[in-house]
């Protein structure tokens, strides 16, 4: 018969009629609470716009981090149906081999050297930490999913999660508790000021980086015969076989990309947090993971403006319902419930729902 | 005879698509009504609006005189309403028995507690519901299989075991969806005499869709046409057969002119 | 083809090497001392070993004709077909003189791994003798741990004293570990054709098949286990001198267990029966009988036993992954610590003073709060479980953790309420009829044997209620629903009754093992409820084998009970228990112990597939298959 879009089928079960009206007014009790509390306490709190100009681009330079990250998850999720639980730790693999390189690098004093020097220097060291977190993915998909692949859907979730606590211990062990901290060299540890806005080099090179990866990577899916091969499995894979498409090779090189970005993440992130240490993945992977799923997760751009939405939400957030900061998490997750309620296919789910109807 | 299910400008649209389109349409208490039409004319749309997985947008589906719009599908079925389904979708690592078990949850009314407590009546109904469901699954021709769990039944029996659990629920309405795709001839002269069982014996009003217009043409008292959405004819097999709109739906314009006994599509 | 052989030698090499690696840089070689050179060439030897028989378990298969003996091997295997235009030297050497064969396989690996072991201990020691600190960078990388490694003293190290002799005695070990290898298994040869012919997995997962006399083993096993503990406890006995108490509570762990599989192997009936209640009074008499370290051990793991058969009924049964299931559990936990100690919250304690209570006494004894926090946790199941209604598969998986971590970040920030990260302290321990059981009673029962007989009796409890439940019209509404939601719904199951049920449910239990834990804990704080409970209780009931009770008390076991014994390597725990996980899904992914459904899927692989019950199995069809109309539902379809 005819196939149809997700959210037909939503329309189809509203026989539940009292739980939608329930929702509906949860929904509708949620938005006027928090106008409620924006308006009389937010915003009375009086603070100027640069403020609030920038904690966005703040939430901006955040969200471009954990856009790279959820690219790992929805990609690899858009092909093998399953959440990658240790992504964020190859993340924090990329950023500790990211810090180790640093170290090279300050110790040989290059960091103090000429402009030239130092942008290489840095590029060097984030391909460096890419190519670390290229390995690690590589070695979890071979060891820890590829003999799972035809199990029951719970059973490489359980796989992952302990791929991740044994990524995340191992570092422990091997490179021991105390926080490694990056050391930002002097070319980018100043800011921009415009007028009474600062922003740092690193917020700026962090968010311009992170957007040409982003490009790439969908240059890389859209234009290229690779990513034509890596749709064609996300849609199908027993076709795609069928077709002359070598699956295995298409999920390595899935893991590979992710893998890379969430490589690019980490380096950045150690620059932008000045600190990582061995479960300094953990909490922007299950973020990363919550911007995937607001995007719609299996959707490559929905991916993207997600993390940037979740970014900035968790920068202003705070302060425009004037809780103290230790609740943006509370935020960001209850943004995700909120969301998956009145929208479980995520933000974005519409497109994905589109391609594949 | 009183119509058992009476439909009123049905009407569901997905998108730009319109799938049921104004349908008009009358069964009567038992009898075995076909409805067929070319793939993609909705056929499958209109029962999932008649068991409630889907809303009409507009319309009125009545059920022994009250309305099904709006309730939900285990609403429906409490009324009795039951379907099977177009490709088997069997509860797969549940025996036999437990399917037919399941389809009698509605019937079962122990409570939770009870059967925590194993109480007497709750002890007794339970052995009550084995022993019908044994009787459904003997009634269907699956004696002997009680224990053997779904998905490896032979296809066949799967599409019996779907109109056993459907049974279970003791409804008054029975929909099949294809019954007899991919069956082979025997297979199919069984779930032909099944069908005629299930109204003489059970006096259960019987509604399928077919593609197998041997098999329409050979049990159905009346036969409605769907075409994009439509009904386009209804009647007796001899009416539905003669009828020039539908030769036309099932072959094209060009080649309606030449009468055909059976469109060949599946 | 004698290049490639020598190649697939090396990689076996590369491979041990790497694993070596990992082990000298968390420090294993320091840990160990003295004899840490022979026990990692033994353990390379096994590596070896593992990796050789699987490598000609693997060629047997498919060259079925020519067994290891010579013995007839059985037709029919796909591949056997073209096997004869796939002669390589290897398979010619496997028949001719199958010991040398494996052998020089096995010191090729073993000379690959020694010499780069050799090349990587001698530029740690190289860079030590020149002063170079690599401690820092690598944390376990100290003079002892790689004095350990080439087996000369820490002295020696640090003044760059090592002779070469040394290192190539390094390499001569681990080639001989190989050679070793290589000859045991064509030692072992008859035995390969057999596991070529079931298949390496198969082998595992069927299990064996004991005779008589196995079984007679296997039920009485528990049994001795349990009077050698009874007996070990007597005064003036000792069993392996100091550390009896690691080695009591092992034995406990493996008396329990090994008493599930007893139980298992009885013949139903009678035999059964009296097998199970003469092991039912034998772990009831463990509370009077262990110490205070034991039992509370043994009680954390019942603890966490209520929280996998609670978990087990939403997840199990209803096919609902729930990766929250720490809020119930805390839920319960405060709500008993709010009662029980009134004055540890600010709130409350100004609340009661407002009210004209005393803060300073608890409101209600333990038996009086039960029903309080089950309640409280079930009304948390439904108004959890009401929005989530909608959501199938990892969208629930997400939005459950999220909640989760919503309920802990609220605990640490709500300081007002919960006193934040200084937790809630002096809980009451429950009593009987006033008094604490504990001591009291012939001073037999310590404090943490009383809560670990309470956690016993109620897991037992639990488990009753569980079980009948599964077996009733709701538990097949909950396994209908996970096979398949929108037909359950059309065949009369009514779903928000029968999710919220399973919600409900399985969070009343949660609740119920998060009073006892906090009467165990006496204090708790936001740290004790972290996402890692809701994996642990999850990870424990999948190691277990998910549906199943009886594995759930032995994924409990495994899983709570086990990394306690290896205390004495404490920081090691957490990486073999995460690896043991991975290891454990790829190979028995059902379980130990799995329940009859399960193992009726495992025993026919083309059941796993991806499309089909793969998916249905979890009740996990993400929205994309759910896209598709229900005419194209699971693509059944194009399969006929």
């Amino acid at each position: 018969m005819t196939s149809r879009p997700v959210t037909a089928r939503a329309a189809g079960t509203d026989g539940r009629a009292a739980l939608k009206h329930f929702t509906r007014a949860f929904g509708a009790a949620i938005v006027v609470l928090v106008v409620w509390r924006v308006t009389t306490v937010g915003l009375a709190e009086g603070y100027p716009a640069s403020f609030w100009i920038s904690q966005a681009l703040n939430g901006l330079v955040l969200g471009g981090v954990y856009a790279l990250v959820a690219l790992g998850y929805t990609l690899v999720y858009g092909i093998l149906f399953m959440i990658n639980f240790a992504h964020g730790e190859v993340m924090m693999i990329g950023g500790i081999t990211g810090y180790f390189a640093l170290q090279f690098a300050l110790a040989r004093g290059w960091m103090e050297g000429p402009w030239a020097i130092v942008v290489i220097a840095l590029l060097t060291i984030m391909v460096i930490g890419m190519a670390a977190s290229v390995l690690i993915g590589v070695a979890l998909e071979r060891l820890a999913y590829r003999p799972l692949r035809q199990a029951p859907r719970l059973v490489p979730l359980i796989s992952a999660i302990g791929a991740s606590l044994f990524l995340q211990y191992s570092v422990l062990l091997i490179f021991g508790v105390s926080p490694h901290s990056y050391r930002k060299p002097a070319l980018i540890s100043g800011g921009l000021r415009l007028g009474d806005v600062f922003i740092p080099y690193t917020g700026a090179i962090i968010f311009i980086t992170s957007i040409l990866l982003m490009l790439a990577l969908y240059f890389i899916i859209q234009r290229t015969k690779l990513g034509r091969a890596m749709r064609a499995v996300a849609e199908d894979r027993a076709t795609a076989s069928l077709m002359g498409v070598d699956v295995n090779a298409v999920i390595v090189v899935t893991f590979m990309l992710g893998s890379a970005l969430a490589g690019a993440a980490g380096v950045m992130l150690g620059f932008h947090n000045t600190v990582v240490k061995f479960n300094s993945g953990f909490i922007p992977g299950l973020k990363a993971f919550t911007a995937a799923v607001l995007g719609g997760i299996g959707n490559i751009p929905g991916a993207m403006f997600g993390a940037l939405i979740l970014g900035l939400i968790e920068a202003v957030g705070p302060s425009a319902l004037g809780i103290p900061t230790e609740y943006k998490d509370v935020i960001a997750f209850s943004l995700l419930v909120l969301i998956l309620i009145f929208r479980p296919t995520g933000l974005f789910g519409e497109v994905l729902s589109e391609k594949k109807a | 005879m009183t119509a058992l299910l009476s439909l009123q400008h049905v009407t569901k649209v997905f998108g730009g698509l319109t799938a049921v389109d104004n349908v008009d349409l009358e069964i009567a208490e038992r009898s075995i009504t076909s409805l067929i039409g070319p793939n993609g004319a909705g056929k499958t749309t209109l029962f999932n609006c008649l068991t409630g997985l889907h809303r009409p947008e507009v319309g009125e589906i009545l059920f022994d005189g009250s309305s099904l719009i709006g309730l939900r599908p285990d609403e429906i079925t409490d009324r009795g309403v039951a379907r099977t389904y177009q490709n088997i979708r069997l509860f797969g690592r549940m025996t036999a028995l437990e399917n037919v078990l399941v389809g009698q949850h509605l019937r079962l009314h122990a409570s939770h507690w009870s059967a925590v407590l194993r109480t007497r009546r709750q002890q007794e109904e339970e052995h009550a519901a084995r022993e019908s469901a044994r009787a459904l699954l003997r009634f269907v021709g699956l004696h002997g299989r009680e224990e053997v769990v779904s998905t490896n039944l032979p296809y066949g029996d799967q599409r019996l075991l779907e109109v056993a659990r459907a049974l279970g629920s003791q409804p008054r309405l029975l929909l099949l969806d294809e019954p007899a795709a991919g069956m082979n001839p025997s297979e199919t002269d069984r779930m032909m005499e099944l069908v005629h069982r299930l109204r003489d014996e059970k006096g259960i009003t019987i509604f399928l869709i077919e593609h197998d217009m041997k098999v329409v043409m050979s049990i159905s008292e009346s036969v409605a046409v769907l075409d994009y959405g439509e009904k386009i004819a209804e009647g007796t097999p001899e009416e539905v057969r003669a009828d020039a709109r539908v030769v036309e739906a099932y072959l094209g314009p060009e080649v309606a002119v030449q009468e055909t006994a059976g469109p060949a599509s599946g | 083809m004698a290049l490639q052989s020598a190649a697939g030698s090396i990689r076996t090499g590369l491979i041990g090497f790497a694993f070596l690696s990992y082990l000298i840089l968390i420090g294993i070689p320091g840990r160990i001392g003295g004899s840490a050179l022979p026990v990692l060439a033994l353990i390379s030897a096994l590596f070896f070993w593992l990796n050789l028989r699987r490598e000609a378990a693997h060629h047997l298969a498919r060259n079925p004709e020519q067994g290891l003996e010579g013995d007839e091997g059985k037709p029919g295997w796909e591949i056997g077909a073209n096997a004869d235009s796939d002669r390589s030297s290897l398979h010619a050497l496997l028949t001719a003189r199958p010991g040398t064969a494996l052998a020089l396989r096995g010191l090729l690996a073993g000379l690959t791994t020694g010499l780069l072991i050799a090349v990587v201990s001698g530029i740690f020691a190289a860079a030590m003798g020149n002063g170079v600190a690599i401690q820092p960078v690598l944390d376990k990388i100290v003079p002892i741990n790689v004095a350990a490694l080439i087996g000369v003293s820490p002295g020696q190290i640090v003044q760059a004293e090592v002779s070469f002799i040394r290192f190539l005695l390094q390499i001569l070990l681990f080639a001989g570990a190989g050679t070793l290898a290589g000859l045991a298994v064509s030692a072992g040869g008859s035995n390969l054709t057999t596991a070529a012919r079931s298949g390496f997995l198969a082998a595992h997962v069927s299990g064996p098949t004991l005779g008589s006399v196995g079984r007679f083993a296997g039920i009485a096993l528990p049994f001795v286990l349990l009077a050698y503990i009874a007996w070990i406890g007597l005064p003036g006995v000792t069993a392996f001198g100091t550390n009896e108490g690691t080695v009591r509570l092992l034995l406990t762990l493996i008396a329990t267990g090994s008493g599930l599989f007893a139980v298992r192997l009885s013949r139903p009936g009678r035999e059964q029966r009296i097998v199970a209640v003469l092991l039912g009074l034998g772990v009831v008499s463990m509370p009077f009988i262990l110490d205070q370290f034991q039992n509370s051990v043994m009680g954390l793991v019942f603890i966490f036993v209520m929280m996998g058969l609670g978990l087990n009924i939403v997840v199990g049964y209803a096919g609902l992954l729930d990766l929250g299931y720490v809020a119930f559990f805390a839920i319960g936990a405060y709500t008993y610590a709010f009662l029980s100690a009134p004055f540890s919250s600010p709130y409350i304690s100004g609340l009661l003073i407002l009210m004209g209570v005393s803060p300073d006494s608890p409101l209600l004894g333990y038996w009086m709060a039960l029903p309080v926090a089950m309640l409280t946790a079930a009304i948390g199941g439904v108004l959890l479980g009401i929005p989530v209604l909608r959501l199938r598969g990892d969208y629930l998986a997400i939005v459950t953790l999220g909640f989760g971590e919503i309920i802990r970040l609220f605990m640490l920030n709500l300081g007002e309420l919960t006193n934040g990260p200084r937790g809630i302290l002096e809980i009451s321990q429950p009593a009987l009829f006033g008094v604490s059981p504990a001591g009291v009673t012939f001073g037999l029962l310590s404090s943490q044997g009383w809560i670990f007989l309470l956690a016993l009796v109620s897991s037992a409890l639990v488990a009753f209620v569980a079980i009948r439940l599964n077996s009733s019209r709701l538990g097949r509404a909950w396994f209908a629903m996970q096979e398949d939601e929108d037909v359950a719904e059309a065949t009369g199951v009514h779903l928000v009754r029968t999710k919220l049920l399973a919600f409900a449910i399985g969070a009343t239990f949660a609740g119920m093992a998060g009073q006892l834990y906090a009467a165990r804990q006496i204090n708790i704080f936001p740290e004790n409820f972290t996402l890692f409970v809701s994996i642990d209780a999850l990870a424990l009931i999948i190691v277990g084998g998910i549906g199943s009770p009886a594995g759930i008390v032995l994924g409990a076991l495994a899983l709570k009970g086990l990394p306690e014994v290896l205390r004495g390597v404490d920081e090691y725990r957490i990486v073999t228990f995460a690896a043991l996980l991975v290891i454990m899904m790829i190979v028995r992914p059902a379980g130990i112990l799995p329940s009859a459904r399960r193992r009726t899927q495992g025993t026919d692989p083309d059941e796993a597939g991806f499309d089909d019950s793969g998916e249905l199995m979890e009740g996990l069809v993400s929205e994309e298959q759910v896209a598709a109309s229900p005419g194209l539902a699971n693509g059944k379809e194009e399969v006929r």
